[in-house]
Formats: C-alpha cells, sequence, structure tokens
C-alpha cells in the first residue's frame, strides 16, 4: 500500500476510485430502472384481487338474493321520513325515504364518492353527503351535486302486511 | 460517455399506464362492467413483464465505460 502511495499516479486496478460516498451507486440510473420495473410489480399485484372479485360476481354469484329483511313498520314512518338499516349484510348501511304515501325508496347510503354515509335532508328533498356536500336525487339516486358520479345503489323494497321489506340490491343498468 | 434515457422513459410510460389502468379497474368494478374490470386487471398485470422486459434490455445501455457487462 505504501510504496504505491509513493508513485503517483499508480495504476489504476479498480474502478471505484471515484466512488466517495457510501452507497453511491444506489440510485444510478440502473437502480432506478429496477425500481420502477418493481413498482410495476406492485401495481400488477393489486389489482389482482380487484379482478378476482369481479370474475366472482361474473360467475353468477353477482345476483344473489338476500333474505327480505323487514326494515319498519309503515305506521312508524311518515310521508317525508327516512329510517336508516342495513343491508344485506350489517356492514353496508342504507337508508329508506317515504316520498309519498305509496312510494319508498331506499339506497346503500355510502357516498360514492369517498364512502361517507349520505343522509336525508327532508327539507331540500335531497340526500346529502356531509364530507364533500355531494348531492343526491332522491327519487332516482343519481348525483345532482359535488363530487360523486355515480349513482347510489338502489335496494329494491317491497310493501307486504304493513311492514316494508328490503328484497334485492338493484344492479346499475350499464 | 453517452447517455441512455430511453429504458427510464419506457419505464416510466410503464408506470404511467399502470397508474391509468388501476384507476381504470376500480372505477368500471364500481360500475359494475365486471368483464372490462377483468381485462384492464389483465392489463395491469402483463405490463409488469414488459417492465421487466424493457429493465433487461436497458441495464446496460449508456453512461457506460463498457467496464459493466
Ligand atoms: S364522500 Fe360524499 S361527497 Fe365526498
Amino acid at each position: 500500500m505504501n510504496d504505491r502511495n509513493n508513485k503517483i499516479p499508480f495504476d489504476e486496478d479498480n474502478y471505484t476510485h471515484n466512488i466517495n460516498r457510501n452507497n453511491e451507486r444506489l440510485l444510478d440510473r440502473r437502480g432506478f430502472m429496477k425500481t420502477l420495473a418493481g413498482a410495476a410489480g406492485v401495481f400488477a399485484v393489486s389489482t389482482l384481487p380487484w379482478g378476482a372479485v369481479a370474475a366472482k360476481e361474473l360467475l353468477g354469484l353477482g345476483d344473489k338474493e338476500y333474505p327480505h329483511q323487514k326494515i319498519a313498520d309503515v305506521k312508524d314512518i311518515a310521508v317525508g321520513d327516512s329510517v336508516k338499516f342495513h343491508f344485506p349484510s350489517e356492514h353496508d348501511s342504507a337508508i329508506l325515504i317515504r316520498l309519498s304515501e305509496n312510494k319508498y325508496v331506499a339506497y346503500q347510503n355510502a357516498c360514492t364518492h369517498l364512502r361517507c354515509p349520505v343522509y336525508w335532508v327532508k327539507e331540500e328533498k335531497e340526500m346529502i353527503c356531509p364530507c364533500h356536500h355531494g348531492k343526491f336525487d332522491a327519487s332516482t339516486g343519481v348525483p345532482t351535486a359535488g363530487p360523486p358520479r355515480r349513482p347510489l345503489p338502489g335496494i329494491e323494497v317491497k310493501v307486504e302486511g304493513g311492514a316494508i321489506f328490503a328484497v334485492r340490491v338493484k344492479r346499475y343498468e350499464a | 460517455m453517452k447517455r441512455s434515457y430511453l429504458g427510464v422513459l419506457a419505464l416510466s410510460a410503464v408506470l404511467m399506464l399502470n397508474i391509468v389502468f388501476t384507476q381504470m379497474v376500480v372505477h368500471q368494478y364500481y360500475y359494475e362492467n365486471y368483464a372490462i374490470t377483468i381485462l384492464y386487471a389483465c392489463v395491469n398485470i402483463l405490463l409488469f413483464p414488459i417492465a421487466i422486459l424493457i429493465y433487461k434490455k436497458e441495464k446496460n445501455r449508456g453512461g457506460g465505460n463498457g467496464y459493466e457487462k
């Protein structure tokens, strides 16, 4: 080593003499490309579950019938009022609105923007999302203002023997 | 010393497409167009081998004094 330092310049026997910091070559062009390719892999993996769930729906498990569920008694809900319920599972909150004497509508009330719970404002005859002031038309579930773009999923209801039942979740008409 | 940014640019483009298709997958899923959801998901997955291919081809290009092979 010592005798080497005395001869200037000494013969280079490696190509790393100009690397000053540790890990200097960690984010060179090649390392960067490696990161990009890895990120593409992460994207590929993360879309898998979506594909899987979509495939499951396609295979006919989609149009499942849920057991009819009683929401409320007709006498308990006045025209213009709403009740909250859960359908089809207890994690899917939903809202039933009595628009007129015989007209009931029900929607899953997770906002189609970022899933905040939408509620019914009787005075304005609109469903409003508190998070970013999305508004939905009560008779169709179509968004009328704010960030949401997709209509709320409707729930089919039927009235039977003085009570209102949830029958199924309607599918979007594409 | 000649630099080649082709690989970096191509991979960036691939990643951009990844983002776009992921977005499409999620949206089409909520619109309940399941066939289209699967289509986009497949495209997204196919982009990964493409990215690997680009990387393999480009990793030794440019910026080189020829010592790393
Ligand atoms: S979550 Fe409903 S408007 Fe954003």
